[in-house]
């Protein structure tokens, strides 16, 4: 693998890290390097630290590393904060003519340069994080040209004396360091290529799979980390003849989107944190009315407030078993941006074929790490889309009983009911969260309540043997250690067995993003000697599952810090664990 | 469905279970009545049930109907109007379920001015769990769980209606079986979020706003021969009168127009193409 580059810029709240973070993002991706980016941000507008991170390679990467090489820091805590992934010849931007005494550790390199003055120089004082990024060009190696496409990107709408003041900010800023500093040293050669790669996050992913899967209804109450979902369809939706409504709760939201799902139109809502508990209310009926439609959970660290603006996958258990009584549905977790993108048309079609609620499960490292990929990687001429048994005016005469009733949950063979929806003739029919018959009228009578549970749960064993539950494998497939993890830590993961190989430790990986109904691990776990599952929580939701199917013990890497998974840390983990003693039976 | 639609079409042949001589009878009735005359068939009628004695209704009416979680008939109805403009929506549902467990929902259904029908049944008791306050329960009405009344004031629908932005506000009665589906009518004819509140009395559970009190009591708004329902300040007098009840239209907007409209919201959202859409990868591009 060729050689990485971590590059960060950290400040307060406010101080426009995010948007200078991704310009630098920008202008790699067009340069035809891979990136990768995450995020540390604290939830409020203003104050606070909060950082944006790159690394690049022009080999893949999708994931962090505890090493940070180029750090700009607009303040003394953004050093701080860094100090451990910060080495010896990491270079520190900083602007010495601050307030601040910027404190540049000995065997670190301090370039010190007046961003702010250079700034005010090009147009405005508000242009120094540009100043930085036409420094960290210069360190790099990296030809500020490359910095004008996304500078025109981002400004452009505010005219072309924007756009050129920033231009000449980021030479300003290129050219001192090339006049005071002699950087040659830190050999940092950013090489190019002739790639094409769009930069995008999980969120934006997920919003444009729901388009290409035909969604055309989104219902949502703003909340981090799922705002950016709703954010994405915005207007978006609208262009392809759909709507995105901002509704008073999430408890209105869901019930917005059965809504549009009953009338027809393939739907979905977004939420986290305790916007899924309020939304639980609501899960029975869809399962029970039978409407087809996907509810994702962009999960943060919980429980209640809990940290909304850190990671986590602690709904596991949530999504699975949330709401009372028993609620036949899917769960599936995407395990990589492009997945988020891919899982999301398959939740589409899962919930139509199956008239079933999917729950789609991301997390907050996914939903704000950006990164790049080929355009194909989103091949929409790959999309397919099955609407399942939704009936016309012709089909709907072969489920009509005797005198003419619509059976809209006819117990049949594979447990899946026809679906009319309004406007087609003699598809009315009622449905609730009532207990129901074939009618969908309510009944309290033994046979129809054993009928219609039996029916619904008769879909979910019909799927399990339709579709394919697979897993996505990574590393030897004969090692003896084997590792499982689901949703976002496979990037990490993947990489983290570069770093298992330099030790000589063998390992298969297996990423799961189905977790109900889930692939049977049973004899993949029987043929390893050691299993370890890796999650983002602190009592091992996925490894319950797994220890409950394959009726045996595995050993657990938990990290709950709000923090996601790195890939040497990771690799550094499983070469201890490996050593630890199993668990008792 | 031929146009000569009549409102027993709208009838399951479901028996309702409703007390005899329960106001929900008469409402329905009225409901279905006002359906029929406005040249809607049960094929392309949606009807949203809350929960409660009034929430069966989806079951006693015949037409596409979703009964679904305790005060979240508004929110389904909404989701079911914007995605189909062309779908006839209406929401049914008690007192506790619009102005206690979803008044969160009134409030914000009315503000969006979804074109749809909203009718109460109002029986200002809970019927179904037999016989506790509801919001709109007098302040000294003793219940089971409220022995010497609420204590409280209740809520004035119409007023919290008003407040909220409402662009029609009616008041009905079931036994004015009539006057009733008049009203019901001119809401499913309003451009915008028809609200009716219809006292609808519960013969089991409340002795006090009975058939007798209301027959007595109730002021028909159309006998008042000088309230214009486009005049906002008379409508805001008729609402906030504690010395009368009434029934009639008490408001409604010449200036409404409903949410589809506001928001360009005209297709039908569930056509779809077999395949993503035919320029999507152009969203992709938009992440060079």
């Amino acid at each position: 693998m060729a050689a990485d580059l971590n590059w960060a810029i950290g400040g307060e709240a406010g101080d426009g890290i995010d948007s200078t973070g991704k310009i630098f993002a920008q202008a790699l991706s067009r340069a035809g390097r891979h990136v990768f980016t995450s995020k540390d941000f604290a939830s409020r507008i203003r104050g606070g630290y909060t950082a944006y991170k790159i690394r690049t390679s022009v080999d893949e990467v999708q994931s962090v590393v505890d090493r940070l090489d180029i750090l700009v820091a607009l303040t003394q805590r953004t050093i701080d904060e860094n100090l451990d992934e910060l080495h010896d010849g990491s270079a520190i931007i900083y602007d010495g003519e601050r307030s601040w005494d910027a404190e540049i550790p000995e065997e670190m390199r301090g370039i010190d340069v007046p961003l702010k003055s250079l700034a005010e120089d090009a147009g405005g004082a508000i242009m120094r994080n540009i100043v930085a990024l036409g420094a960290a060009c210069e360190i790099t190696g990296f030809d500020v040209e490359y910095l004008d496409e996304s500078l025109e990107k981002r400004f452009g709408g505010k005219g072309t004396q924007i756009v050129e003041n920033n231009k000449e900010a980021a030479r300003l800023g290129q050219e001192y360091v090339q006049d005071n500093y002699d950087v040659d040293d830190l050999g940092y050669d950013m090489e190019t290529t002739d790639e094409d790669y769009v930069l995008l996050n999980g969120n934006e992913a997920i919003g444009m799979g729901a388009i290409a899967a035909g969604c055309r209804f989104y219902a949502g109450y703003p909340i981090t980390p799922a705002t950016s979902i709703m954010e994405y369809l915005t207007g978006r939706l609208e262009e392809y003849g759909g709507h995105v409504v901002q509704a008073e709760d999430e408890l209105s939201a869901i019930n917005m989107t059965l809504g549009a799902a009953r009338a027809g139109a393939r739907s979905m809502t977004a939420t986290s944190g305790a916007g899924i508990d309020l939304m639980t209310e609501t899960f029975g009926l869809v399962a029970t009315s039978e409407t087809p439609m996907v509810i994702c959970d962009v999960m943060r660290s919980g429980p209640s407030t809990g940290m909304p603006t850190k990671q986590e996958q602690g709904d596991l258990n949530m999504a699975l078993y949330g709401g009372h009584g028993e609620i036949p549905r899917f769960v599936v977790a995407p395990t990589s941006i492009t997945e988020c993108f891919w899982k999301t048309v398959e939740a589409f079609n899962l919930a139509e074929k199956y008239n079933t609620p999917v729950f789609l499960v991301s997390d907050l490292a996914m939903s704000v790490t950006e990164q790049t990929f080929p355009p194909e990687a989103f091949d929409m001429d790959a999309v397919e889309i099955d609407r399942g048994k939704l009936v016309d005016d012709e089909e709907v005469q072969e489920w009509l009983d005797s005198q003419g009733r619509f059976r809209a949950h006819a117990a049949t063979e594979d447990g899946v009911s026809p679906r009319s929806i309004p406007g087609t003739t003699d598809g009315a029919h009622m449905s609730t969260g009532l207990e129901h018959d074939e009618l969908g009228r309510r009944t309290e009578e033994t046979e129809v309540r054993v009928q219609q549970v039996d029916k619904r749960n008769r879909k979910v064993e019909t799927a399990k043997n339709e579709e394919e539950w697979d897993y996505r494998e990574f590393g030897n497939e004969d090692a003896e250690n084997l590792v499982i993890s689901w949703g976002s830590n496979e990037g990490a993961l993947v990489e983290a067995l570069e770093y298992l190989e330099d030790e000589d430790v063998d390992v298969r990986v297996i990423s799961v993003p189905y977790i109900f109904p889930r692939p049977d691990l049973e004899d993949e776990i029987e043929a390893a000697e050691e299993t370890i599952v890796v999650e983002c929580n602190a009592t091992g939701q996925f490894a319950d599952v797994i220890e409950h199917d394959a009726l045996t013990r595995v050993k657990r890497i938990n990290k709950y810090t709000g923090v996601r998974f790195k890939a040497d840390e990771l690799a550094e983990e499983i070469t201890t664990k490996l050593t630890e003693e199993v668990p008792a039976q | 469905m031929s146009s000569d639609v009549r409102f027993t079409d709208f009838k399951s042949d479901k028996q309702p279970t409703w007390c005899p001589g329960c106001g929900d009878f008469g409402t329905m009735n009225g409901m279905m009545k006002a359906l029929a005359e406005t040249g809607n068939d049960p094929d392309n009628t949606f009807v949203v049930a809350g929960i409660g004695c009034s929430g069966k209704i989806g079951t006693y009416m015949h037409s596409y109907a979703l009964h679904g979680v305790h005060g979240r008939a508004l929110p389904v109805g909404q989701g079911v109007k914007m995605s189909r403009p062309d779908i006839e929506v209406m929401v049914a549902g008690g007192d506790g379920d619009g102005y206690s467990i979803g008044a969160g929902h009134f409030v914000h259904a009315v503000r969006r001015n979804v074109d749809m029908t909203y009718v109460v049944m109002d029986n200002r008791i809970y019927g179904l769990t037999k016989g506790q306050a509801s919001p709109t329960s007098r302040s000294d009405f003793e219940t089971s769980t409220t022995p010497e009344g609420p204590k409280q004031p209740p809520v004035n629908p119409l007023a919290l209606a008003l407040a909220s932005g409402a662009s029609f506000i009616a008041q009905s009665f079931a036994s004015d079986a009539l006057r009733h589906q008049e009203i019901v009518q001119k809401a499913i004819e309003h451009d915008g979020f028809g609200f009716v509140n219809v006292f609808s009395p519960c013969v089991t559970f409340n002795d006090v706003d009975t058939y007798d009190y209301f027959r007595d009591s109730l002021v028909d708004l159309q006998e008042e021969e000088d309230h214009d329902p486009n005049d906002y300040e008379a409508a805001k007098e008729v609402i906030l009168d504690s010395e009368k009840e009434y029934q009639g239209v008490m408001y409604q907007a010449e200036n409404s127009v409903p949410y589809n409209e506001q928001h360009g919201v005209t297709e039908d959202m569930s056509e779809i193409p077999d395949g993503a859409p035919e320029d999507a990868m152009d969203l992709v591009r938009e992440f060079y």
